[in-house]
């Protein structure tokens, strides 16, 4: 018996140890789309690149990335000659404005880094649409561009207007997270129209959601979106239109039992709020800030 | 345990013993094959001299076929002409496409082109339905190729798409903008009823020019009505059917030097070696003898049937302008909507609707229905329910309409679509739907 366990030993760690194993994976050099897809660079890629990558950092994807988006959706690519002019525009509302109130610096560090665009709106389930989604406060997907239309481009229709808003809206709303998110604004703010937050927003209009002292029905789904709707809304419509939304809220009591004069206060008070968040967190004098960008808009659109 | 020890040892040799070599079935790395692939592609398509023909299937709308004529550069750009519509058919327009490896190797045209035009999630540039448009591709995996041909999948909807090289002379007409697209005035023919003449045989023909489908239906030699849809795509000379139209002997696959005649309303041409003759017929090839007995009973089933626009009458829609009627919503067709003097009536009413309040049927004339034999079915007038509103010609107009003596025959179009095309000459008809 010895003799062979000593020999069945030695076979079988000599067969452990002797065969090779070696797992050629072959030329892993060249991969394909490791590191991002390439293509042959255009005049527009070179115009994205000199006007937003190189002074600011931030990257543009106009060409299809279906994993950029909600799989399973609907939706096309941009018209490219759409690209341009909505990136353009999007300088002169928010990246002008920003770097002329409050410095280079600031606007580097803070900006999302990452727009995305597709063609056509996003269709929903029930029928609705959206039209700009954001994550992590580094990307922001923009959506219609080819409906995009500025008073100087032709077959621009004043209804055109709502989708050029909505998009510096989507922007201003997704900066205004990254700021409050970098320094949080009073907790006072979320007392102000405290107990009236709804996750049932979407089936309020924003006339009814007024009533209550919320700017629009989407500012009702959260403290934080509350907070950046009003910078969002302020900043787009400006100082007049802002007056005139407090104005236009009706007499009488919102089906909470929220009275004109309170709502309209409640607004005011918001409104404050959030001028001097701008003013003692990041030195921006916001009225001045609101004027600017809604100058910028009204030279696209009016 | 000695024994157990000779076990354990004979079983580490057995397994030890074996060779670990990986041996791969292939004599290239996955990467390397991947790149050999998108390679081979890509040579393909820059170099095919002519450019090539590429026919996209949308799988939102069975048999349906669209055309396009692409040329690709090797700096990711393609331009092309599609026969979408008139315009696209001759303004060339240059976008940008690239070839990536998804889960297969895929082909992207990623920025907008006419190929997006079939996909456009808003329901307005297509015909589509909202959020989906035609459920088209602009994705689509590479599924090999195939001599000149090169097949594709819609990698979201599944669309079926090809591409074939050109030929010079296809190369020549599309760049010359040689273009016939007389076969979209079938939609002008007076008649309901269209019939196709090849080499003296006769099948009607019904096409919808904006889903770009022909549906054929003749009688066969055992007298059952046959029926056959298929997609039709134009050509610089006419259309191309997708797949060929076949019957015992007769095959069509192109109807070519395709002209229209508004007098004699007729579209002539040439359908391969033998000419073609399109013309309109007041009655059907072969009439369906229980469709007005079916759609009477489904009518009665959902309650009305639901017609938006009334009657369309010598190439008129709407000819008695029933929706110029105060507050119109749609006209309805009520089988046994009551009865008088104990025996049952139909109703054809006129459903309004006013401010935010909900639609409600409001008024209309009452109807015996007669079906006879032959598969038509005549209305007789009985009298009107409610209060009409002042200007009474529209509704006048339809009522002299339906009760015209020669009746009307039933052509079902859907589950829960009918045509009621009059009797008397095929030119004046109204849609039933739910």
């Amino acid at each position: 018996m010895k003799p062979v366990k000593i020999l069945l030993l030695c076979l079988s760690l000599a067969f452990l140890a002797a065969c090779s194993k070696d797992d050629d994976l072959g030329n892993i050099e060249d991969i394909p789309g490791l590191g991002g897809d390439t293509w042959a660079k255009s005049p527009l890629d070179q115009w994205l690149y000199d006007t937003l990558t190189k002074p600011y950092n931030i990257a543009v994807k106009y060409k299809w990335d279906q994993f950029e988006f909600e799989l399973g959706k609907t939706l096309v690519p941009p018209k490219e000659e759409k690209v341009i002019p909505v990136m353009s525009a999007i300088k002169q509302v928010w990246i002008n404005t920003y770097i002329a109130e409050a410095g280079e610096i600031f606007f580097k560090q803070y900006s999302p880094k990452f727009f995305i665009l597709s063609g056509s709106a996003s269709w929903n389930a029930n029928g609705t649409i959206t039209l700009g989604t954001a994550e992590g406060g580094r990307k922001v997907v923009l959506y219609l561009l080819n409906e995009f239309r500025t008073k100087n481009m032709p077959g621009y229709e004043p209804r055109d207007s709502a989708t050029v808003k909505q998009m510096f809206h989507v922007i201003e709303h997704e900066f205004g997270h990254i700021l409050h998110q970098n320094v949080m604004y009073p907790q006072e703010y979320r007392r102000i129209t405290a107990g009236l937050y709804t996750g049932n927003w979407n089936n309020i209009s924003d006339y009814e959601a007024r009533r209550d002292g919320f700017v629009t029905a989407y500012a009702m789904s959260g403290y934080d979106d509350d907070f950046v709707e009003m910078i969002s809304i302020m900043l787009t419509e400006g100082r007049g239109g802002f007056d005139v939304i407090v104005n236009s809220i009706p007499p009488g009591a919102s089906i909470n039992g929220t009275s004109q004069a309170d709502a309209q206060a409640r607004l005011r008070k918001k409104e404050a709020m959030v001028v001097d968040y701008f003013k003692t967190v990041w030195k921006i004098d916001f009225y001045s800030l609101q004027s600017r960008t809604r100058k910028e808009i009204v030279k696209l659109l009016y | 345990m000695k024994r157990y020890l000779l076990y354990f040892l004979l079983i580490v040799a057995a397994f030890s013993a074996c060779k670990k070599e990986d041996d791969p079935i292939f004599d290239k790395s996955p990467d390397e094959r991947l790149n050999e692939t998108l390679a081979k592609y890509q040579q393909a398509m820059v170099n095919a001299p002519y450019g090539w023909k590429l026919l996209v299937y949308p799988s939102g709308v069975p048999n349906s076929v669209f055309s396009f004529y692409c040329r690709f550069n090797d700096a990711n750009r393609v331009t092309m002409f599609s026969d979408f519509d008139a315009a696209t058919s001759v303004e060339l327009k240059e976008s940008s496409y690239r070839l990536k490896a998804l889960q297969q190797p895929a082909l992207l045209f990623d920025t907008y082109s006419y190929i997006h035009l079939l996909c456009d999630p808003d329901g307005s540039v297509n015909g589509g339905a909202y959020g989906l448009g035609l459920s088209s591709d602009f994705e689509f995996s590479l599924d090999g190729i195939a001599g000149d041909s090169i097949l594709l999948t819609g990698r979201l909807h599944n669309s079926k798409a090809y591409m074939v090289k050109a030929t010079q002379q296809e190369q020549e007409a599309y760049t010359s903008l040689q273009r016939n697209r007389a076969f979209e005035n079938i939609a002008r023919f007076l008649t309901y009823f269209k019939r196709i003449t090849v080499s003296g045989t006769q099948y009607e023909i019904k096409a919808n020019i904006y889903a770009h489908t022909i549906t054929f239906s003749w009688k066969d030699a055992n007298g059952s009505t046959q029926e056959v849809q298929v997609g039709f795509y134009y050509t610089p000379t006419g259309i191309a059917l997708s797949p060929a139209f076949t019957d015992g002997a007769t095959t069509i696959a192109s109807l070519d030097g395709i002209a229209w005649n508004q007098n004699t309303q007729t579209l002539k041409g040439n359908a391969g070696s033998s000419s073609f003759t399109i013309s309109g017929f007041a009655r059907p090839l072969s009439v369906d003898s229980t469709a007005a007995q079916r759609w009477w009973q489904q009518g009665l089933d959902q309650e009305y049937w639901v017609s938006l626009y009334g009657f369309h009458v010598n190439g008129v829609e709407d000819a008695y302008q029933v929706t110029t009627l105060p507050d119109y919503y749609f006209m309805g067709y009520w089988p046994k909507f009551g009865t008088s003097g104990g025996s049952p009536y139909d109703l054809l009413g006129f459903v309004t609707q006013t401010g935010d309040q909900q639609p409600a049927l409001s008024y209309g004339p009452a109807f015996n229905p007669a079906f006879k034999t032959d598969g038509r079915v005549t209305f007789t007038y009985l009298g009107d329910l409610g209060t009409y509103p002042p200007e009474t010609a529209p509704i006048a107009k339809t009522i002299s309409k339906l009760i015209d003596a020669n009746g009307f025959y039933l052509v079902q179009t859907g589950p829960k679509r009918y045509d009621m095309v009059s009797a008397r000459d095929g030119k004046a008809w109204i849609t039933w739907e739910r």
